[in-house]
């Protein structure tokens, strides 16, 4: 039992944890490199990938899909997708894909003369599904050890630990106020039908005794 | 476009309606108790039921019970300063 207590906490930890990494915004230093646009078909990847931007026919099998790639510090690759949210998951807003993709194609820069920026993003790359993380926002900052301070992921979590504690409140002001009166009733009447029980079975009992001899 | 405004609008408002709901009870119910326990403990003299009464009924008409009308405001703004943030700024 104990097993299955860990296990479930373990998997709950995980898929909250794996949501929130995924959703929350992110930033990484980068060098852009490139800019472009590929047609996709997504596929089994799709819940890993936004629509089309917002005005457009949602319904399209395959659509191009605007990509930013870019070199980090360590000179490893990092390629973002540049895709509108619109209205739905995750609640980014995001509309403005293709100014995005033109402020980005303006900082583009050389391996000799980087200039380095700050990619906020959400989302993962992974090789093996072939998604990549969407970017939100691109600003200039002065080199790639600069110090950034999540303060948006701050606020969020901030957040919705008060709403936890809220929602933890409510539940116990309802427990208090309407079941435990309730439960404290079904108690009663669940003493009165033993009480009534013992009753009758007494009844039964000495109207069976009353065949036993003496 | 148009439609998935208006699917994010009415889900939203669904959603924030059962909140408003929600909130509205147990602010209700922490009002209840704290009346009920200032009755003890103030030994106010009277019927206790219409003591509760009196209290509740002045809540109702309280400038806090339409502060929960928050509830719809609130993420209105959130909205609207993240897209003007995330595209505009």
């Amino acid at each position: 039992m104990r097993y299955v207590k860990w296990a479930f906490w373990i998997v709950l930890i995980t898929v909250v944890g794996g949501f929130m990494h995924y959703t929350m915004p992110q930033q990484d230093i980068v060098r852009v490199v490139n800019t472009e646009v590929r047609r996709v078909d997504v596929n089994e990847n799709s819940i890993f990938w936004a629509q089309t931007d917002v005005g457009n026919d949602p319904t399209t099998v395959n659509r191009d899909v605007r990509f930013i790639e870019t070199i980090r510090p360590n000179g490893k690759p990092i390629v973002y997708r540049n895709e509108d949210t619109g209205w739905g998951w995750p609640p980014y807003f995001k509309l403005d894909s293709s100014n995005l993709q033109a402020e980005a194609s303006d900082l583009i820069s050389s391996r000799d003369t980087p200039r380095w920026v700050v990619m906020r993003h959400y989302g993962w790359r992974n090789e093996f599904l072939s998604i990549f993380p969407n970017a939100v926002g691109v600003r200039v900052v002065a080199g790639p050890e600069v110090r950034l301070i999540p303060w948006l992921n701050i606020v969020i979590l901030v957040a919705l630990s008060l709403l936890i504690l809220v929602i933890r409140q409510m539940w116990l002001q309802f427990r208090e106020r309407s079941i435990d009166p309730m439960v404290e009733d079904a108690g009663d009447a669940w003493d009165k039908v033993e009480a009534f029980g013992e009753r009758k079975k007494g009844r039964v009992q000495r109207w069976l005794d009353s065949w036993k001899k003496k | 476009m148009v439609f998935a405004i208006a699917r994010l609008g009415l889900m939203g408002f669904v959603v924030l309606s059962v909140i408003y709901v929600l909130v509205s009870i147990y602010s209700r119910s922490v009002r209840r108790e704290r009346l009920e326990k200032r009755w003890e403990a103030e030994g106010i003299g009277g019927d206790r039921e219409e003591f509760i009464r009196d209290g509740l009924a002045e809540y109702d008409s309280s400038v806090r019970r339409k502060l929960i009308l928050g509830v719809y405001v609130v993420p209105v703004i959130v909205i609207g300063t993240l897209i003007y943030a995330i595209n505009f700024w």
